[in-house]
C-alpha cells in the first residue's frame, strides 16, 4: 500500500530536529539518534518524510536481506557464495517500523516453521533488522520496548551485523541501518547504559510563537485536504533536500578533520565528564557528516559546535540521578590554535535552565534541592511547589503544632528512588508493567526455556528434538520432511518485567509531624509513586492515626489518586501502629485472593513509636508481636522506611519492627538512587 | 431475520456533549476517537450503538474478514491475498460484493495482545506445513466503530498497539515470522471510570476528542428517560417508528455534513485564536491545535455552514483540550477550560 507522507521540506519549525536526521542520514555510522520530546511534535511524521527523501539503492536480486551487489560489500551467506554472479534491481530505501508487541524472534529473525518443516533442516527466516538493512529502522516509543529487545537492535546498530545464536541456529548477515528511536521522558526514562549506546539525542518540544503555530495548523489542514496536491507544492524543494543527502553521501568519505580539532573534541568530552569513548566518535562522525552536508571536505570548529550538544546531552554524568539532562550550552567559540577549553558545566546551568520546560525545570530544580533539603528538613523554610497556594506557611503551621490536634503538612521534594522489586519465583503471571522479573502467559517477553505445555506458542527447537527419535518409525508421503505428533509439540516460557502491587502504610501521628519530617516524609511517599507510576504498579494507601487506620484508596492503577490522597493528608493524634499493621495484612490478603499470583509490597513509612495497642498489651510489644505474625505469609514483602531523624536520642523502633517483619530497611535518605549506583546495578544485571 | 430494534439515537435524554463528540468523529474520522470519562450507566455504549444504527450501510465483499472497501481498497484486497499465499480471484472476474450495516465491534477488557491484531495458526503451520492467519480484532472494526469499554484496565501494550492502528490507518501483524499489513481505519470510542486508574498522557492525547459525563442531576430529566426506556422496553418497534422522523432527518444531516467538510473554510485570525488559546491554558506539543483546528470546521460542517466561527473554536476547546492540558505529575484532569483559560490569563 502506497501512502503519501508529509513533505520533510513542509515542516514548521523544529531546526535541530531536521538537522540531527539529515546527520543521521548522511553518516550512518554515528550510530542512531533518540528524540527526547513531548507528546504531538511531528516526531513520527518527520522520521517518515525522511525516509521518503533517501536515495534509491541497487540490491541483489530476491535477497532477503538487501545485500548490496558492489564488490566489498558485506553480504550474507546465501549471496556471498553466488558472488559475483549478481542480479541487480533498484529500489527504494525502506522505513521499517518496529511495533511494540515485535517478538524476538520477528526482531532478529527466527525459524522459518513451514520451511523447515518441508525441507527437513531448519531455515532461517529474516527478522526486521534484516528488513531494514540500507534503510531506516524506527522504533517508536522506545522507552517502552523490552529492555532485551531495545538491546539488540542497539548492537546491530553498532556493529552492522546481526548475529542470531539461539533455538539451535547459529546465522549472522549484515544489517546496517539509520536507527531512529522516538520517548516521551513522561513515561519513563531508557536505562542509561541503552541512552549512551544512541549516537545523537535530541530534545524536541512544541513551538511556543503564535505564527510558527498557526502555520503549522494551516499546512497540516492543507495537507490532510488534498495531499497529493500539497506535496506537488513542496516538490522542488523536496527534491533539493534528496539531492543533499545523496551528495552528501558521495561526499562523506572524503572529509577530513584535523588533528587539532580531535583534540578539541577529546577535550569536550573529558570536561563533560562522559563515561567511555563511544562521545568522542560519535562526535567525530557527526562533524564529518555536517561538513558534507555542506558540501566542504574539511571539519571545522564551528561544526564541532553544532554537533557538541547532540552527542553530550544524554552522556553528561554529574552529581545528578540519569534523569534528563538539559542540554548543554554549545562550548564557546574557540580557535582551533589554542589549546582548547570548553566552558565550566556550572555556568552553563542556569542558562539551560531558562530554555527548558516549566516542567523540567521544576524537576530538576527539585534534584538539585533535594539533598539540601532532606539535611535540613527540620527547617522546613522552603515552600513546595506543588501546594504551595493552597496552605499556609509552614512556620505557622509549625507553631500551631502543638495547640491543634490536626495539620496539614506540604509534600517534600520527589527524588529519584533505587530499584526495588520482587523476588523472581516460577509462578506464571499476566500483565505489564516494568518492576520485576517473572514468568509470563502472554506471547511477548523473553524466551528462556521451553516446557510440556504449548498455549499455541511453540518452541520449535524442542519440538523438534522431541520428535527427531520418532523420524524414522513416522516416515510417510505427504511431502513433509518432519512429522510430529501433538505429544512432540513444546511451548515456550517466557520471561519478563510485570508490575507489582505496592501498599503504603503511613504513619500519620502526631509525633510524625514533629519538626517537619511528615513533609520528607511525604516528599519519600511521592518519590514512590512516581516511581510506581512509570513502572506500572498497582497502588493502595492506608493511614493510622488516632486510635484506627483506614483505607484511604484500594488498589487501584490511578497512582495520580493516590497522589492527591496525600497531598490532602491530615496529621496529628496518637499512632495505632497494630491497627495499621492489622489493617494492611488484611489489605494484603483481599488482594492475595482475588489476584493469587501477585506480588504484594508493603511499604511502611513510621518512626516506630506507637502508643494505641488494639488489645491488652502494650503498643510496643503488640505492634513487634504482630510484625512477625505477618512476616510468616511469605508471599508479601515488606519494606519499612524509617522517618525517625538521626539525633542524639534514638529509638530505633523502626528498625526492630523491620526486623520483626523481616524487611527490608531504609532510612528516607537511603531510598535515594545515586546515578552511579544504578549505572553499576545496571551493568550487572 | 427478526432483530430487535436499537434504541434511537434521537431519543436519549440530555449527554449533549457526548452526542456531539460522537457526531463530530462520524462526519469527520479525521478527528481520531472520543474518549468519554464517566460513571456507569449513563448511556455510553447505548449512545454508539444507536449511532450505528442511523448510518447508511456500507458494501464489502462477501466473506471478507478484512471488510475491504469494494470501491477503493480492491488492490489491498488482492496484496492481502497475494500475501497469504491465497489464490487470486479469476482473472476478469471480480468477487462478490453486499451491502452491510456498520457495526459496533467490542473490545473486551480481557483482550489479548494476539487477539487484537491477529495471529499465527502455529499448530496449523507445524503440522500442515502452511501459514494461515485468524485475523484479529482491528480487522473487524475496519470501517466499523471500534468501542473500547474501559480502556484504562487495558493492558498497556493492547492499548498502544490499538492507539498505532488507529493514528496510522493500517494494522502489521508481525509476529513468528509472519509480516503483513491490513488497512483499519475506524471511529475509536473508549470510555472509562477516571476512579479506576488514568490512562498515561501519550495514550491520552492520542484520542482525538474527550467528554467528561454525569448523571443527570435534574429530576424531570431523569424522569424522562425512565419512561422513554419503560416506552421501549414494553414496545422496541412501536417506540422505534416513532423517532423514525427524527432519525433520518439526523442520518441526512451528517451525510450532508460530511460531503461539506472539504469546502469549510477558515479565516487566519481564527488559526490564532486557536494558537493562542493552545498557548494560554498550556498543551503539549502540536496535536491540540491541529485537532481543535479540525472540530471547530466540522463542527461548522455539521450547522450547514461552510464559514468557521468563533464560537466553532469555543466549542471546539471544551472537547479537544481538558485531557491535553500539560499537568503537574500525578495532578488530575481539568474540567472547566474556559475557567482555566481565565485562571492562566490572570496569573500572567
Amino acid at each position: 500500500m502506497e501512502q503519501t507522507v508529509y513533505p520533510l521540506a513542509a515542516m514548521v519549525g523544529q531546526k535541530t530536529f531536521r538537522q540531527g536526521l539529515l546527520l543521521a542520514a548522511v553518516n550512518p555510522a554515528i550510530g542512531g539518534i533518540l528524540v527526547r520530546g513531548e507528546k504531538g511534535t511531528a516526531k513520527s511524521t518527520m522520521v517518515r518524510a525522511l525516509a521518503a527523501l533517501l536515495p534509491d539503492i541497487p540490491v541483489v536480486r530476491g535477497c532477503a536481506f538487501s545485500c548490496s551487489p558492489e564488490p566489498g560489500a558485506d553480504r550474507c551467506p546465501d549471496c556471498r557464495l553466488r558472488f559475483p554472479q549478481l542480479e541487480t534491481t533498484i529500489r527504494r530505501a525502506r522505513l521499517i517500523n518496529l511495533p511494540l508487541n515485535a517478538t524476538e524472534d520477528r526482531v532478529a529473525g527466527g525459524i522459518d516453521f513451514p520451511r523447515s518443516l518441508q525441507r527437513g533442516k531448519v531455515v532461517f527466516s529474516p527478522g526486521l533488522l534484516a528488513s531494514a538493512h540500507r534503510g531506516l529502522l524506527y522504533v517508536d516509543e522506545v522507552n517502552l520496548l523490552d529492555d532485551h529487545i531495545v538491546d539488540l537492535i542497539l548492537d546491530a546498530a553498532a556493529s552492522g551485523e546481526n548475529r542470531v545464536e539461539r533455538e539451535g541456529i547459529s546465522f549472522r548477515h549484515p544489517a546496517r541501518f539509520i536507527l531512529v528511536g522516538t520517548m516521551n521522558p513522561e513515561e519513563g526514562e531508557l536505562r542509561p547504559q541503552l541512552l549512551d549506546r544512541f549516537g545523537l539525542c535530541l530534545e524536541v518540544a512544541g513551538a511556543k510563537e503564535l505564527e510558527e503555530r498557526v502555520e503549522l495548523m494551516e499546512r497540516r489542514d492543507a495537507y490532510d485536504l488534498n495531499q497529493d496536491g500539497f506535496c506537488a507544492e513542496y516538490q522542488t524543494a523536496t527534491d533539493q533536500l534528496a539531492h543533499r543527502i545523496a551528495q552528501a553521501r558521495v561526499l562523506l568519505p572524503k572529509v577530513r578533520i584535523g588533528a587539532n580539532l580531535r583534540g578539541f573534541i577529546g577535550e569536550l568530552c573529558r570536561e563533560n565528564n562522559v563515561a567511555g569513548h563511544r562521545a568522542d566518535l560519535v562526535m567525530e562522525q557527526a562533524a564529518k557528516a555536517l561538513a558534507a552536508l555542506e558540501g566542504r571536505l574539511e571539519v571545522s570548529v564551528e561544526h564541532v559546535r553544532v554537533v557538541a550538544p547532540l552527542v553530550l546531552i544524554h552522556r553528561r554524568r554529574d552529581a545528578q540521578p540519569p534523569q534528563p539532562p538539559p542540554p548543554p550550552e554549545p562550548p564557546e567559540p574557540q580557535p582551533p590554535e589554542d589549546q582548547p577549553e570548553p566552558p565550566n558545566q556550572d555556568q552553563g546551568q542556569p542558562e539551560q535552565n531558562q530554555e527548558e520546560t516549566k516542567q523540567q525545570q521544576e524537576q530538576q530544580e527539585q534534584q538539585e534541592q533535594a539533598p539540601e533539603q532532606q539535611s535540613q528538613a527540620e527547617d522546613q523554610e522552603q515552600p513546595a511547589k506543588q501546594e504551595a497556594q493552597e496552605e499556609p506557611s509552614e512556620n505557622q503551621e509549625q507553631q500551631a503544632a502543638n495547640n491543634r490536634d490536626e495539620q496539614l503538612f506540604e509534600i517534600g521534594p520527589a527524588f529519584k528512588v533505587k530499584p526495588l522489586t520482587a523476588v523472581k519465583d516460577r509462578i506464571v503471571r499476566r500483565g505489564s508493567g516494568r518492576r520485576s522479573r517473572s514468568r509470563i502467559s502472554q506471547k511477548k517477553g523473553r524466551y528462556v526455556k521451553s516446557s510440556l505445555q504449548t498455549n499455541n506458542d511453540i518452541a520449535l527447537d524442542a519440538t523438534l528434538r522431541a520428535a527427531a527419535p520418532y523420524q524414522r518409525q513416522r516416515a510417510c508421503d505427504d511431502g513433509l520432511a518432519v512429522h510430529l505428533t501433538r505429544q512432540d509439540l513444546r511451548g515456550k516460557i517466557r520471561e519478563k518485567r510485570i508490575g507489582n502491587f505496592l501498599l503504603f502504610v503511613v504513619d500519620a501521628s502526631g509525633s510524625m509531624g514533629a519538626r517537619g519530617r511528615m513533609a520528607a516524609s511525604k516528599g519519600a511517599v511521592m518519590s514512590l509513586l512516581l516511581d510506581a507510576y512509570q513502572k506500572r504498579d498497582r497502588v493502595g494507601m492506608i493511614t493510622f492515626r488516632r486510635n484506627e487506620a483506614f483505607v484511604n484508596l484500594p488498589p487501584t492503577t490511578s497512582v495520580d489518586t493516590a497522589g492527591r490522597l496525600l497531598a490532602e493528608m491530615p496529621v496529628g493524634g496518637r499512632t495505632p501502629l497494630s491497627a495499621g499493621l492489622a489493617k494492611s495484612h488484611e489489605q494484603v490478603r483481599n488482594y492475595l485472593i482475588r489476584n493469587p499470583t501477585a506480588q504484594p509490597i508493603v511499604i511502611l513509612i513510621t518512626d516506630g513509636k506507637c502508643n494505641v495497642a488494639l488489645g491488652e498489651r502494650k503498643p510496643v510489644e503488640e505492634s513487634l508481636h504482630l510484625a512477625s505474625a505477618l512476616s510468616r505469609d511469605g508471599r508479601i514483602r515488606t519494606i519499612v522506611v524509617d522517618t525517625e531523624e538521626a539525633g542524639l536520642v534514638t529509638f530505633g523502633l523502626a528498625q526492630r519492627l523491620a526486623g520483626a517483619l523481616e524487611a527490608q530497611y531504609f532510612k528516607i535518605d537511603d531510598l535515594k538512587a545515586e546515578a552511579l549506583v544504578n549505572i553499576v546495578r545496571g551493568q550487572q544485571q | 431475520m427478526n432483530i430487535r430494534p436499537i434504541y434511537p439515537f434521537t431519543a436519549i435524554v440530555g449527554q449533549d456533549k457526548m452526542k456531539l463528540a460522537l457526531m463530530l468523529n462520524v462526519i469527520n474520522p479525521g478527528l481520531s476517537g472520543v474518549l468519554i470519562r464517566g460513571e456507569k450507566g449513563t448511556a455510553k455504549s447505548t449512545a454508539v450503538r444507536a449511532l450505528a444504527d442511523i448510518l447508511p450501510e456500507i458494501p464489502v465483499f462477501v466473506d471478507d474478514p478484512y471488510q475491504l472497501d469494494p470501491n477503493e481498497e480492491y488492490d489491498s484486497y488482492l496484496d492481502i491475498r497475494n500475501s497469504l499465499q491465497l489464490p487470486p480471484p479469476e482473472a476478469g472476474k471480480q468477487p462478490q460484493v453486499g451491502m452491510r450495516k456498520v457495526r459496533v465491534v467490542e473490545l473486551p477488557v480481557g483482550a489479548t495482545e494476539d487477539r487484537v491484531v491477529g495471529t499465527l495458526d502455529l499448530e496449523h503451520a507445524l503440522k500442515k506445513g502452511e501459514k494461515r492467519v485468524e485475523p484479529g480484532i482491528l480487522a473487524q472494526a475496519h470501517r466499523n466503530i471500534l468501542y473500547v469499554d474501559e480502556v484504562n484496565l487495558l493492558d498497556d501494550h493492547v492499548v498502544d498497539v490499538l492507539l498505532d492502528s488507529a493514528a496510522m490507518g493500517v494494522n502489521t501483524i508481525e509476529r513468528e515470522g509472519i509480516s503483513f499489513t491490513h488497512p483499519a481505519r475506524f471511529t475509536l470510542v473508549g470510555t472509562m471510570n477516571p476512579e479506576e486508574g488514568e490512562l498515561r498522557p501519550q495514550l491520552l492525547d492520542r484520542f482525538g476528542l474527550c467528554v467528561n459525563i454525569e448523571g443527570i442531576q435534574a429530576a424531570r430529566d431523569r424522569v424522562e428517560i425512565m419512561e422513554r426506556r419503560a416506552a421501549f422496553d414494553l414496545d422496541p418497534e412501536g417506540f422505534a417508528a416513532q423517532w423514525t422522523a427524527e432519525s433520518t432527518a439526523l442520518a441526512d444531516r451528517l451525510l450532508i455534513a460530511r460531503a461539506l467538510y472539504p469546502q469549510v473554510q477558515v479565516e487566519r485570525p481564527l488559526l490564532f485564536e486557536i494558537a493562542q488559546y493552545c498557548l494560554d491554558v498550556g498543551v503539549d506539543g502540536h496535536r491540540g491545535d491541529i485537532i481543535m483546528l479540525k472540530t471547530a470546521k466540522t463542527l461548522a460542517a455539521f450547522d450547514g455552514r461552510t464559514e468557521t466561527e468563533s464560537a466553532d473554536v469555543q466549542t471546539a476547546a471544551e472537547l479537544v483540550l481538558p485531557h491535553r492540558v500539560r499537568r503537574q505529575p500525578l495532578m488530575e484532569i481539568a474540567d472547566n477550560i474556559q475557567g482555566l483559560r481565565k485562571r492562566a490569563l490572570a496569573a500572567h
